[in-house]
């Protein structure tokens, strides 16, 4: 036990945080594969107390106060039989004898690591700079649960109530171990959030941001965006935290793609351009991963506030994206209606997935002006009334409906679309485009026109 | 935790669970303590203290001695429920009396318990509880003492095995309970369930209903209820038949529709207690939807359409697609984006096919757009009972057309207005206007033929029409009924 635990002297004597937790982690790293059996083997589950006990408190190489190791020890034994669970699944696994909650119990063992070593943060037993010990348990953790709750499912279907509600059905419990795991990171988060240690270095307010992300992370999976909100109220009423750019990149990155996401599903375009922006010029240039999710975001959001749409230099890196966006774009820029419609059901299972669906239709009103600004093109010029220059050629401002009509038609034919295009609708259309913005001028019924602006039409593309 | 108070007949259920003779040889003074603790706290932090007469409630240890397979002593009321509000309760007349003939004696229900429980617990089988009623003195061999301690330890760690099969079993036996169900729920009885039943309030298996009565107004439950309440399934078919009769004759004023949800909550609780969960089932909630629908009641349609949703993946039966129509158009009422977005990935191609479902996704998709002229369409055709639904929304989508159209025209005709609107009439619609906008700037003229029409000058309205859209689309209260 003595040599196993040497590596973590060093690390604590050193105070480096990283290092405490590589030590405390699950997972092994390719060079050192018996990392865990080692550390199991040193002990057997009678002795493991007295022999962590031992190796901390009264071993001479231990640099550490007694109320220091005595915390220590705990955590240690809780970390020995999560991974005795841990070492039991993988063997099971391997042999395709995996218990039916063998993953849960794998999930509860690693709780019980969670909880000490923020039982022993809050009660001061261990240092401050351990809340990134703390939090990267909770990592994992989140982890755990989500693989204990994947077996859990496969155990049983709907629930009835077997209480004596007058109803038949009660919601089903499914996720029932990352709620729990939520709650745990809520409290930790807390913890972190409600530090009142004046001292900045010693303080645990530089967990929040890293909680505040595995929460995030947490309710989407859950699907309980509330619950962030209430994350992100949290934080903004906090007065002294210390200021944002003081936190990690890393942190700093995450929170702002996780608010701009929010605020997105929230429909508050505005606000979510901005934090997605942010979170883009943050983001560390080799992480395409992370910077595919941002564009997810990110285009959509613009198509809304600005009306524009990607380029196709911006879309390559990314294969996925240029798969999903790249004919919609397309279709949006051409202004070729049937087929937006086509690629949006072609790619709808995945963008309704991320939730861009709703927001990618909107993209139909950008291809309807692109078309009709085109009919407006084809009209020409006015003739030239007398004195008037060749400069001064002002484009026709007075369209007969019925050439909208006819556009939209031209698209819609021979697409079987089964959808006839009367007038009416077409003027319901060109009265949105006015409405919003994308078009000025007015229409006459009575002269079944359009009067366009002369002074620009279409505002925002130059005519 | 609040300070709780202990009424004198627990203070003597304490005394007698720890009276000396009152010990089980085998459990240990320690345990029996704990679990009184248990029980105690239990019925403490949820209330329910004065719901359990505590002179005949089941003694710590006897719960244990049950859970570890040894005798009980012979106070055991085992398998009468042990609370019973009913009978302090004023509600008593309403109370149907027992008819004897058809009337399943209790007794004998407990006996087809017994056996099937013995045929499970062979292990169990000095563990064969007998009603009171059947002892009329204290046996000496329910005092016995038990197997001797390496039995007991092989017999606990059987007990729990079989615990576990036991729910399994149970899980199973539901299912095809609900297969061979023919609609009697009598025949259906789980095996009494090993764990403590103090922990859980739950019965030990679905109640067998006895009730004759048709009409029962609802009460909610707090504890397990008397079979002579429950009406068995062909009674309540019959109710369910009554129900639509008086509903179709009815005038359908707030105070029938009261009666009326009284009656079906009472229904489906019912059903809810005897665990009755097939095409019966879905009828019923399904009248109820349609019913609150008619009556605009939002609240009890979500909480049947809730219902419905778990029940459909269970029940091949009644409409489905009709009630995921409905779905979708009350997320495009409460304009529930999470929602939306979920139903529309749940979708299967034989959803899409459906004409109702179909209609309700281009009323979506006509509002995203803004199209209203669609829109109005569709609100002209929308079948089955949709249209109840989309009342609720239509007049924040007419405030938003005339923001729109304020915008876009600078004059139109009330003829026009009230075409794109889908007013019944003219008239109808210059009274939303006017309700709307009491300085509404309109013109009467003649036109060439001589016929009179009127004419709105809608631009100068536009912003009055566009803040009206605006406080309109503002957030959707629904009362806290989820």
């Amino acid at each position: 036990m003595e040599a196993a635990l040497e590596p973590f002297r060093e690390a604590y004597a050193s105070e480096q945080p990283w290092l405490v937790a590589q030590f405390l982690s699950p997972l092994v790293r390719p060079e050192d594969a018996g990392r865990l059996y080692d550390f199991i083997r040193s002990s057997n589950e009678h002795q493991i107390e007295g022999d962590i006990r031992y190796a901390l408190k009264y071993s001479r190489r231990s640099r550490m106060t007694p109320a220091e190791s005595s915390a220590w020890t705990d955590i240690f034994v809780c970390y020995w039989k999560a991974v005795a669970e841990i070492l039991r699944a993988e063997e099971a696994f391997n042999q395709s004898r995996l218990g039916e909650r063998q993953l849960v119990t794998v999930y509860e063992a690693w709780k019980e690591l969670s909880t000490t070593i923020m039982k022993y943060i809050s009660n001061g037993g261990i240092p401050s700079w351990n809340i990134v010990v703390m939090y990267i348990s909770a990592n994992h953790l989140r982890v755990f649960a989500i693989k204990a709750d994947e077996q859990l499912a496969k155990l049983k279907d709907v629930t009835f109530n077997t209480g004596f509600s007058d109803d038949i059905v009660s919601t089903g419990p499914r996720n029932v171990k990352l709620e729990e795991a939520a709650r745990v990171f809520n409290k930790m988060f807390a913890l972190c959030l409600g530090d009142r240690n004046p001292d900045v270095k010693e303080s645990r307010k530089w967990g929040v941001y890293y909680l505040a992300n595995l929460q995030f992370k947490t309710y989407f999976k859950l699907n309980a965006i509330s619950l962030s909100k209430n994350v992100v109220r949290s934080i903004e009423a906090q007065r002294d935290l210390p200021g944002f750019e003081l936190f990690p990149k890393a942190h700093r990155t995450a929170y702002k793609y996780y608010t701009g996401v929010l605020a997105f599903l929230q429909e508050d375009y505005a606000k979510a351009e901005q934090y997605l922006t942010e979170a883009w010029d943050l983001c560390y240039a080799d992480s395409k991963k992370n910077q595919e999710l941002i564009l997810t975001y990110l285009i959509p959001c613009r198509l809304i506030t600005k009306h524009s749409i990607p380029t196709v230099a911006l879309l390559s890196p990314f294969p996925r994206l240029e798969r999903i966006f790249a004919p919609i774009v397309a279709c949006i820029k051409k202004g070729d209606l049937t087929g937006f419609d086509n690629a949006l059901v072609a790619g709808e299972d995945e963008l309704v997935k991320r939730r861009i669906y709703l927001t990618l239709e909107r993209g139909r009103d950008i291809a309807l002006r692109n078309l009709l600004r085109k009919v407006f093109l084809a009209q020409g010029f006015e003739d030239l009334k007398e004195g008037q220059a060749e400069a001064h050629r002002v484009r026709k401002s007075r369209i007969p409906i019925a050439q909208f009509a006819a556009a939209l038609r031209m698209g819609m034919h021979g697409e079987g679309s089964g959808q006839v295009l009367d007038e009416d609708e077409v003027e319901c259309m060109l009265a949105n485009m006015i409405y919003k913005g994308l078009m000025k001028g007015y229409i006459s019924r009575e002269h079944a026109m359009v009067v366009l602006n002369k002074k620009g039409a279409f505002p925002g593309t130059g005519v | 935790p609040k300070k709780v108070v202990w009424p004198e007949d627990v203070k003597a259920y304490t005394s007698r669970a720890l009276a000396s003779e009152n010990e089980i040889p085998g459990i240990s003074r320690e345990d029996t303590n704990t679990k009184l603790k248990e029980v105690l706290t239990y019925h403490a932090e949820n209330d329910l203290l004065q719901f359990i007469r505590w002179s005949t409630f089941k003694l710590p240890q006897d719960f244990l001695a049950e859970e570890r397979g040894i005798p009980p002593r012979f106070e055991v009321a085992s398998l009468r429920p042990q609370y019973s509000p009913y009978e302090d309760s004023i509600e008593r007349g309403w109370m149907c009396p027992p008819r004897t003939n058809a009337v399943m004696p209790v007794p004998q229900h407990t006996n087809s318990r017994k056996r099937k429980s013995v045929d499970r617990d062979d292990l169990r089988a000095d563990r064969a509880p007998t009603p009171p009623w059947e002892k009329t003195k204290p046996s000496l061999e329910s005092r016995m003492t038990p197997a001797p301690p390496k039995a007991k330890k092989r017999q606990r760690k059987m007990a729990k095995e079989m615990l576990e099969m036991n729910s399994k079993f149970s899980a199973d036996l539901e299912k095809r309970k609900q297969r061979f169900q023919n609609g009697n729920a009598a025949q259906v009885s789980s095996p009494p369930s090993p764990r403590s039943p103090v922990v859980e309030i739950a019965p030990a298996g679905p109640i067998v209903g006895t009730c004759q009565d048709l009409k029962k107004r609802y009460f909610r439950l707090t504890s397990e209820p008397d079979p002579k309440t429950v009406r068995p399934q062909y009674i309540l078919e019959q109710t369910l038949e009554l129900l639509n009769r008086e509903w179709a004759a009815s005038s359908k004023t707030d105070n029938e529709y009261t009666g009326m949800c009284s009656q079906f909550k009472s229904l489906r609780q019912d059903l809810t207690v005897q665990r009755i969960k097939n095409a019966f089932t879905v009828a019923v909630y399904e009248t109820h939807a349609r019913i609150a629908l008619e009556m605009q009641d939002t609240g009890e349609y979500n909480q049947c359409q809730s219902q419905l949703r778990a029940l459909y993946k269970d029940v091949a039966a009644g409409n489905p697609t009709e009630f995921l129509a409905y779905r979708i158009l009350y997320y495009v009422y409460t304009r529930n984006k999470t929602e939306m977005n979920d139903v529309l990935a749940e979708l299967t191609p034989t959803d899409k096919a459906d004409g109702a479902v179909n209609h309700a996704l281009d009323v979506r998709s006509a509002l995203a757009l803004g199209n209203y002229h669609r829109f109005f369409k569709l609100y002209r055709t929308s079948p089955n009972m949709g249209i109840n639904l989309m009342n609720h929304f239509v007049e924040r989508e007419r405030l938003a057309a005339l923001a729109n159209m304020s915008k876009a025209y600078l004059t139109v005709s009330l003829s026009f207005l009230s075409d794109k609107l889908a007013f019944d009439d003219n008239d109808k619609c210059l009274e939303f206007l006017r309700e709307k906008n009491a300085q509404l700037p309109i013109a009467h003229l003649t036109d060439k033929g001589g016929v009179g029409y009127t004419t709105v000058r809608i631009k100068e309205c536009a912003t009055l029409f566009e803040n009206m859209r605006s406080s309109a689309f503002g957030k959707i209260d629904i009362k806290g009924q989820i």
